[in-house]
């Protein structure tokens, strides 16, 4: 059966991040199609790493112009592949924040045209984020998101992190925050991301289980070309 | 410490915000629209105005407006859109309005490209706009460093009447680092403390409280003792206000000059270097108006020093000013990119080790 997952959420939760991760780990199975539908900016997108992706042979779909200095980015036709053709998985990786999800709407009559169990559409949360920061935030943001997109969504995922100064203190906190969200909204945690020693560590602490939902260790692959050259921060 | 993840643009606006900003003017552009976009969202939280302009031009004139009531006020663009502030930056800074400008620097001349830059380092340091001015100008090389300098940049615009200028590349605005962002400011208007200012003079009140903000000065003598006012206080900012960061000066062979983010890359080859037994110190001149020839110098006329290698994403803008400082007693080199593509670690290291072996 088809699986599709819709990442979405305030912009820089890393949710590129997690789009490769998930369509990487789901290509080791299966055949792949990884949709770039950030309509919002022209630049910071999974589509720079376009190489990558195909190499793994996973289809990309990117919005017309993408990654060309042309800054008028179009919805492609070939989005429509991911309903009409038969995919394992399809990962949506959507732009930031309500207005970023705006561009799901479009698909609405798509996506309620899947079976039950078809589609998952998770918010990523890094609690480290301005916008994203306190219980109130993360609700606001989350209920925007959902008008804009037309689509409910089904799980959060706890991807509280610092860049290349991520501590194991992150993932503790985001865990505290979305433990509460997700008892006032009935939103389930679904995932909780990290990279692999920061994520054992977690794990190794004792947390309820339902409010971690499923570990996924994952790859840091969207590094910023400055994290190469930049003496770092002390 | 309470540590969030921010990208530079975003950073930059809160600190703002924080410090006590409470008008925002702009226009979009790459690579800084994110900064109008935050304040669009963030100045109606806290009672402030944010307005999209028609063009920079008017939004310069909105904030030469809004300081000249007391408040404080901000401004952000990129290059191209500085490039249109002129006029208006000569006006403030002829008619002593304290301000805030960023300049989000883009490859250029002309439209360029959207890729960080260091080219407008002569435009903000070297005039710009028309008449004998300065405005004391800022070069953060950190996310948290321009946020630092955010908080104190509207206390030193209204300490000495001058509009502050951030010089910060691309980079800054585009990246994302942690940072801990410092408590807001309770700020007021302070009628008291600043008596020039447009604080709401009616009919019968005492005329020697009416407020005029202005920059022309007809006649002869008049014009002469304002351009004298302003060089006194220019006189008192480059006395004062210099800033600057020493890195492994120590026992140095090789100093490098370099600012802001490529700055940070001539760091990481000097980490480098220092492995393969090379020594190279670095001096960041943080303020580049007033510009820190004294600590220049100082550094480089140290007996371990031999040679100055100055980096810059630009053609060698700052370069005058370093060769200013050293007046010819040392020798001196240059490396660089155009904008929109940066100097690399390995390039930086290649240099230095080229001068060291003397070719």
């Amino acid at each position: 059966m088809k699986k599709i997952y819709i990442l979405i959420g305030n912009y820089g939760s890393g949710k590129s991040e997690l789009a490769l991760n998930f369509a990487f780990q789901a290509a080791e199975t299966g055949r792949t199609e990884l949709i770039d539908l950030d309509m919002v900016n022209t630049y910071f997108r999974l589509t720079e790493r376009g190489k990558m992706v195909r190499q793994k042979e996973i289809r990309l779909v990117s919005p017309n112009f993408a990654c060309s200095g042309i800054e008028t980015l179009s919805l492609p036709a070939e989005v429509a592949s991911a309903f009409a053709l038969d995919w394992d998985t399809v990962v949506f990786d959507v732009g930031g924040d309500a207005v970023g999800s705006t561009a799901l709407g479009r698909y609405h009559s798509d996506f309620a045209a899947l079976e039950p169990g078809q589609l998952e559409v998770l918010n990523v949360v890094n609690i480290r984020r301005p916008l994203s920061g306190t219980v109130e935030k993360i609700i606001r943001l989350q209920e925007e998101m959902q008008v804009h997109s037309r689509l409910q969504i089904t799980g959060m995922i706890n991807n509280t992190n610092l860049a290349t100064m991520t501590g194991p203190d992150d993932l503790r906190d985001g865990y505290e925050i979305l433990k509460e969200v997700s008892d006032r909204t009935g939103i389930p945690v679904a995932y909780t991301t990290g990279r692999q020693e920061l994520l054992d560590q977690f794990l190794s602490e004792g947390h309820d289980p339902k409010y971690i939902g499923k570990p996924m260790a994952i790859d840091i692959y969207m590094k910023r070309d400055w994290e190469s050259y930049i003496h770092s921060l002390s | 410490m309470a540590l969030t993840l921010m990208k530079g643009s975003e950073a930059i606006a809160e600190a703002a915000i924080r410090a006590g900003a409470r008008y925002f003017f702009g226009y979009p552009i790459t690579p800084q629209t994110e900064i109008p976009e935050y304040m669009s969202a963030r100045m109606p939280e806290v009672g402030g105005c944010f307005l999209q302009a028609e063009s920079e031009v008017a939004a310069i004139n909105m904030i030469y407006g809004a300081a000249g009531t007391g408040a404080r006020a901000i401004t952000s663009s990129s290059s191209p859109g500085i490039s249109l502030k002129q006029e208006g930056i000569s006006y403030c800074a002829g008619a002593q309005l304290p301000c805030v400008i960023l300049n989000v620097m883009r490859g250029g001349p002309g439209l360029g490209n959207i890729q960080a830059s260091q080219g407008d380092y002569m435009q903000g340091v070297k005039g710009g706009g028309n008449g004998d001015y300065h405005l004391l100008t800022y070069a953060p090389a950190s996310v948290q460093e321009a946020i630092d300098i955010m908080m104190f940049a509207f206390d030193k615009a209204e300490q000495y009447r001058v509009p502050v200028l951030f010089l910060a590349d691309g980079i800054i605005a585009q990246m994302m680092e942690p940072v801990e962002m410092p408590e807001m400011v309770d700020f007021k208007i302070d009628p008291e403390k600043k008596p020039w200012a447009c604080t709401g003079w009616k009919p019968g009140d005492d005329p020697a409280k009416r407020g005029v903000i202005n920059s022309i000065y007809i006649d002869t003598e008049s014009l002469t003792e304002h351009n004298e006012v302003l060089q006194t206080v220019y006189k008192e900012i480059v006395a004062n206000e210099q800033k600057w960061e020493y890195y492994n000066t120590e026992g140095a062979e090789f100093i490098i000059t370099a600012f802001g983010t490529v700055a940070r890359i001539a760091k990481s080859a000097i980490d480098e270097l220092k492995k393969e037994g090379v020594k190279v110190g670095l001096v960041r001149p943080i303020s580049v108006w007033p510009f820190p020839y004294d600590a220049v110098r100082e550094a480089v006329m140290a007996d371990s020093v031999k040679a100055v290698l100055d980096v810059e994403l630009n053609e060698g803008q700052m370069l005058q000013d370093v060769k200013l400082a050293i007046n010819g007693a040392k020798p001196i080199d240059f490396f660089g990119h155009y904008g929109s593509q940066m100097p690399t670690v390995d390039e930086v290291k290649a240099k230095i080790i080229s001068m060291k072996e003397g070719k």
